[in-house]
């Protein structure tokens, strides 16, 4: 899935033809029948009502590196995703560049193969340059086939959004800073 | 793509970064190492290797996966939901599932397909072991033999090297993308054919990345078969699916090395699971109780004749056709050349591709017995169903090729211990873990994250 909020229409002809900037690549990690595991997803269903203008929400499952490669050149991502090694229900946005360290308690489920530090790295290496962003995840506790969100973490949810939405909103902000140089 | 070559200091400086390592070798021959498990949901493992005066007393491979779960989960549903339940098992290859299962439930029920729909389950096929493979072999397996903690590593000094293998993985991606609907979890598979037709405009624009990863899969193979390989001969027993024309993926018969043949329906007449008190999961061995080896090396080994051409002259090159049959350190070699067939042979199909005049053919739901069997990227896969009156499934069995492999790998790691003794303490720990992914990728990426701890043999 994914949802794009274009520019509303400018009084000007040449910007109004023009389709809006990515700023921010908002990737929703996870599987909603996976219990905890859709924390992600469910926090998707509320955001992708109300994305603001040049984000974008993709909902990739599991993290891949071309995920990463995906992202257009001066825009920034937001990894949402469940994270074991929090305490069920906790909300943590951390800068991208804080997850590559190794011996980083937080570790993201979605990822199969690769740990997440190496899918952020080795798609840092093959565009030649850091990734800006944040990953924001919530504590969770249950991956069980077939089951709900744990209470914990279902009430999380609108804490893990508004996380979702600073993160949003601080990366657009940078993204148009530099974007006017 | 590069020549590329071990680090300088390679092996033994890399483990610093990537565990903590508490491998224990004392000088008087004895050693223990003990992996713990991580939280994944496809393959939890730990091992547990003790030897002691040279003499291995313990040498166990937990593996925490939940296949009675699903074969609970898919009790009361129709085949078609089961086919879609069935591709949750895992992530890497969702394909096998899907496949195993709509193969038993039309064989059970009686359903012939379209002969279009068949080639495209191939080529669907074909799109899961590129992935698969190319996953495995640059940035699981390729690692280890380079002197690299992980593919992270590798790629800061072997940059070409590893975008060779993306490149590789995202040609089998976009196979499974298309066809199957979907990278991760493809949902078009029912029984009686597809959701929906494909366009040979469709498929044909397959054929350009294809064609560009034929190329780098036959260097893949240049590559590997020069690594620098630890010496190693197991003595088990190989079991693979065998097809009179083709090379095993869809559909065969079940061989082994020392002369089994027999139906694929029928994998219960010579195996069965067992449960074993350190590990969560089934263990699988023939009924006279001794382990059996799947994957690359055994198909390789008893249908080595059907590679496509390309894949079979790449091999021939390699002059391994013979160490791969007995050492599983040069698995990396047989995946390489399967890579070679699979992308061959997808080109096959798809230059040879007719739409299908009726790719969901229509069937009527009622009871059956379903068994199949086919060859996912790391094995033999086989799943048993019992449809009730309603055409729901009473019972399941699905047998995924890790279980199978458990105590084949348990054997190996027993006899190839005492081999590591003369070692540094991480060199040895690095030879075990490199043994335990050669053999299958969900236990290989699992090792990948795993923390070692001491335990000293008193």
């Amino acid at each position: 899935m994914t949802s794009q909020r274009a520019d509303a229409p400018r009084a000007d002809a040449e910007t109004a033809s023009r389709p809006s900037p990515l700023l921010v690549d908002v990737l929703i990690c996870g599987s909603p029948d996976r219990g905890d595991d859709g924390a992600a997803p469910a926090a998707a269903r509320i955001l992708g009502a109300e994305l603001p203008n040049g984000v974008r929400l993709r909902i990739v499952g599991q993290l891949d590196i071309d995920d990463l490669l995906d992202i257009p050149t001066g825009a920034a991502v937001v990894v949402v995703d469940a994270a074991t090694g929090l305490r069920p229900g906790r909300v943590v946005s951390l800068p991208l560049d804080r997850l590559s360290v190794s011996g980083q308690p937080v570790r993201p489920r979605s990822s199969h193969a690769l740990a997440f530090p190496e899918v952020v790295g080795l798609a840092e290496l093959i565009r030649g340059h850091p990734i800006r962003g944040r990953i924001v995840a919530v504590g969770a506790v249950d991956f069980a086939l077939g089951g709900a969100l744990s209470e914990r973490v279902g009430a999380a949810i609108p804490a893990l959004v508004e996380a979702v939405r600073v993160a949003i909103e601080q990366l657009r902000t940078d993204s148009r800073a530099r974007a006017q140089g | 793509m590069p020549t590329v070559g071990p680090r300088a200091s390679a092996p033994t400086d890399r483990s610093p970064e990537m565990h903590d390592t508490d491998t224990t070798v004392t000088s008087n021959g004895d050693l223990a190492v003990d992996i713990a498990g991580l939280t994944r949901v496809e393959g939890e493992g730990s091992l547990r290797l003790k030897v002691k005066d040279g003499v291995v007393e313990q040498a166990r491979l937990e593996i925490f996966e939940a296949p009675r779960y699903f074969e609970r989960l898919v009790v009361g549903r129709t085949p078609d939901e089961v086919i879609d339940i069935v591709a949750r098992i895992c992530g890497i290859c969702p394909v096998a599932y899907q496949m195993t299962a709509v193969h038993a439930f039309e064989h059970g029920l009686g359903i012939e397909i379209d002969p279009a729909v068949r080639a495209l389950r191939r080529l669907l096929y074909c799109g899961e072991w590129i992935e698969s493979h190319a996953l495995h072999v640059y940035l699981l397996h390729l690692p280890d033999f380079l002197g690299y903690a992980s593919a992270l590593e590798l790629a800061r000094d072997e940059r070409v090297t590893v975008e060779a293998g993306l490149s590789l993985k995202k040609a089998g991606n976009r196979i499974v993308e298309l066809i199957g609907g979907r990278a991760i979890h493809p949902v078009s598979v029912q029984v009686g054919g597809f959701s929906r037709s494909f366009r040979r405009s469709e498929i044909a624009v397959l054929r350009e990345p294809l064609t560009a990863a034929l190329e780098v899969a036959l260097q893949t193979v240049e590559l590997v078969a020069g690594l620098d390989t630890p010496r190693f001969e197991r003595a088990g027993r190989l079991v693979a699916l065998r097809h009179p024309s083709e090379y095993p993926m869809n559909e065969g018969r079940i061989v082994s090395s020392d002369g089994l043949d027999l139906a694929s329906t029928d994998w219960r007449h010579e195996f069965s699971e067992q449960q074993v008190g350190w590990s969560n999961a089934l263990q699988s061995r023939d009924h006279a109780g001794r382990p059996y080896l799947l994957g690359p090396m055994a198909r390789i080994t008893l249908s080595g004749e059907h590679l496509h051409p390309t894949a079979a002259s790449a091999l021939a090159r390699t002059g391994l056709a013979g160490e791969i049959a007995v050492n599983p350190y040069r698995s990396i070699v047989a995946r390489a050349v399967e890579l070679v067939d699979a992308t061959a042979e997808a080109l096959d199909l798809i230059e040879a591709y007719e739409p299908p005049a009726d790719p969901g053919r229509p069937w009527t739901p009622g009871p059956a017995s379903a068994a199949w069997a086919t060859e996912a990227p790391r094995g033999l896969i086989f799943h048993a169903y019992e449809l009730d009156d309603r055409g729901l499934v009473a019972h399941a069995q699905i047998v995924p090729p890790t279980s199978q492999n458990q105590a084949a790998i348990e054997a190996d790691l027993a006899a190839f211990a005492p081999s590591v003794l003369h070692l540094p303490r991480e060199a040895a720990t690095l030879r075990i873990e490199q043994l335990i992914r050669s053999y299958d990728p969900c236990i290989s990426c699992a090792t990948h994250f795993l923390d070692l701890s001491v335990e000293a043999v008193r």
